[in-house]
């Protein structure tokens, strides 16, 4: 097998990627992190947000999707900080702060800021075949064949978040802790792969204090807080992906051993393990959704939008078929070409074309990332003012809580909204290459056959980013 | 020395806290909006006639009192609101803005209103009338 370990720890040859800066070491961060009123307080104001939210799913204005409070707050201003700020600076922060699964883990903890480590409910198992993305992946693409109604119709969005709560304190009784989070909410699983990509991490700071340490209080709890919640084993962690950052390993550590650290973003996605294929359709899914979704709102094709707004039921299953066709298959397929080709060129073999696969696959999560980056640029920057209207007037019944309501319509930047797209999409791509080509190296192991067999992922890469700045750019 | 609140006082500010958080919100936006909206004499919502029409198309207002009437564009199209016979014109009300127009009914009688902006191709069905009475 080749030799994993031969890999570069500079960005392109030049920037040093092992560098971490501990932020819980400056005054005030770790004290904050080991208060139990930390997350929650963010949390209870996140759900009073929400609450605002699906109330004006159900009353207030009914047909202009801009100045619907809960589509504005929910599909401009939080895709928008989730895509450009949250996902790639701070990782899965937003679970930490998620309001949606917290009725069911106080149901399950029968305390709300309290410790209580037998928890309620049959705290079942997750089943061992489901614990990976693929459900995820499946949910979250189930979604965007809605994706026509939740921007203009706010009760559509009030279904998808009323649902997502239901269903997560009904997961919530039956299966352990955070399971519903890890393996079922359709926002978790592109969080968790492109947290790979995030300049901040949670991990322990002294190894050997770990494993001095019998007791692993960060998996079972004590007085202080809870076993992880996310299923983790925080004294072992080296990747974000399933980490949700709720802050509970800082409480229930005696040693003070863990740290909250900044670091080069993406040295997650060097790390081999627990890769996989459905991480890998991850990725190619969150690349087909992005063409898609640019394709259906941006784009000047009427007889897609009217597919897509379901104008007819025919036209809608058209769209549905040929969304999950490209997702499920072409774009999988058509990776699995270049895969093939990479391995073809490199002539390893005695490399898997699996591990070609999925190895290789991880590249697409800075390609992919950008893509949403700058596809959010498209519509924030154009339609982020409505925002503003919102916030005073949120249920279009003519209040005018902060003097804005009356706030025009005002696109802000958009003549270098496309330079903007084309940075962010170039920024993707060199990340994708360099990745793309430590990945190589990881695969085949020596560096020859490794810059053979890049060189069709390179040229993919390549493809890729002029298909998005073909796209974007007009 | 670190203050320790009593069980019960923690578990009262909880129960606050989370349900200042949750129902509260719901609770109060809806209760401050059935104050507010005792001050309109009218409230109508505007949309095109195809997808509803201007919603109640009549209603009754005193003669010889203020009366403010509320219109909720809740259409995806700009819409307009004019009474010729009391004076009155909102002028152009945007996709999900609300005009609020005050009006003092001089004399009693029927007065028609309707959409001052071509709004879909039923536009000129877009209208209503307003009954003017004694008190």
């Amino acid at each position: 097998m080749p030799d994993q370990t031969a890999v570069s720890n500079k960005f392109l040859g030049i920037i040093p990627m092992d560098g971490r800066l501990e932020l819980t070491a400056l005054p005030g961060v770790r004290w904050l992190f080991k208060k139990r009123w930390f997350p929650m307080a963010a949390i209870l104001f996140n759900m009073f947000m929400f609450m605002v939210i699906l109330l004006s799913g159900v009353v207030g204005g009914f047909s202009s999707g801009n100045y619907i409070f809960g589509i504005m707050i929910v599909w401009i201003l939080w895709w928008v900080m989730l895509m450009m700020v949250l996902v790639p600076v701070f990782s899965r922060t937003w679970c930490m702060v998620c309001p949606l699964p917290s009725f069911g883990e106080w149901l399950q903890r029968l305390r709300v800021f309290g410790v209580n480590n037998k928890l309620f409910g049959l705290n079942v198992k997750w089943p061992e075949r489901l614990r990976n993305m693929w459900l995820c992946n499946f949910l979250f693409l189930a979604t965007t064949f809605c994706s026509g109604f939740f921007t203009v119709k706010p009760l559509a969005t009030f279904l998808l978040l009323g649902g997502i709560i239901a269903i997560g304190i009904v997961l919530s009784m039956i299966f352990e802790k955070r399971s519903f989070c890890l393996y079922v909410c359709p926002v978790s699983g592109f969080q968790g792969l492109y947290s790979n990509l995030a300049m901040t991490e949670i991990r322990r700071k002294n190894p050997a204090i770990c494993e001095k340490h019998k007791n692993k209080t960060c998996e079972t709890g004590n007085k202080n807080g809870y076993g992880c919640p996310w299923l983790c084993k925080p004294h072992s962690l080296n990747r974000n992906t399933y980490c949700g950052m709720c802050l509970e390993c800082f409480k229930t550590c005696p040693f003070d051993n863990m740290a909250f650290n900044l670091r080069f973003p993406g040295t997650d996605i060097l790390v081999n393990s627990k890769r996989g294929l459905d991480e890998a359709w991850k990725g190619f899914i969150m690349m087909g959704i992005a063409i898609m979704f640019y394709v259906a709102m941006m784009g000047p094709w009427g007889g897609l939008k009217d597919w897509v707004r379901a104008s007819t039921l025919g036209g809608w299953l058209t769209f549905v078929s040929l969304h999950a066709s490209m997702n499920l298959l072409v774009i999988p397929g058509v990776f699995l070409v270049f895969a093939w080709l990479s391995k073809l060129a490199s002539g390893a073999k005695d490399v898997p074309l699996r591990q070609v696969y999925v190895n290789l696959s991880y590249s697409l999560v800075p390609m992919g990332l950008a893509a949403w980056i700058a596809f959010s640029f498209g519509f924030l920057l154009p339609n982020g003012s409505y925002i503003i209207h919102v916030l005073s007037d949120p249920f279009a019944w003519g209040w005018n809580l902060f003097g804005t309501a009356n706030f025009p319509w005002t696109p802000v930047l958009t003549r270098l909204l496309v330079p903007l797209q084309f940075i962010t999409l170039f920024g993707g791509f060199v990340f994708a290459a360099d990745y793309g080509f430590k990945l190589a190296l990881q695969t085949y192991g020596d560096r020859r056959t490794a810059v053979r067999g890049f060189m069709p992922l390179l040229a993919m890469l390549m493809l890729v980013t002029i298909l998005f700045g073909r796209l974007y750019g007009g | 020395m670190k203050l320790k609140w009593p069980r019960s006082a923690r578990a009262a500010f909880t129960a606050l806290l989370v349900i200042g958080s949750t129902l509260a919100p719901i609770v109060g936006i809806l209760a401050y909006e059935k104050y507010r909206s005792r001050q309109f004499a009218a409230d109508i919502v505007a949309r095109a006639p195809e997808k509803g029409n201007y919603s109640p198309q009549s209603f009754t207002l005193p003669v010889g009192r203020k009366s403010v009437i509320r219109i909720r564009n809740i259409d995806t199209v700009v819409h307009g609101f004019a009474v010729p016979g009391l004076g009155v014109d909102a002028g152009q009300i945007k996709a999900g803005h609300v005009a609020l127009v005050a009006v003092t009914p001089e004399k009693t009688g029927d007065f028609p209103f309707y959409c001052t902006v071509w709004c879909s191709e039923f536009h000129l069905n877009m209208r209503g009338v307003i009954h003017v009475v004694e008190e």
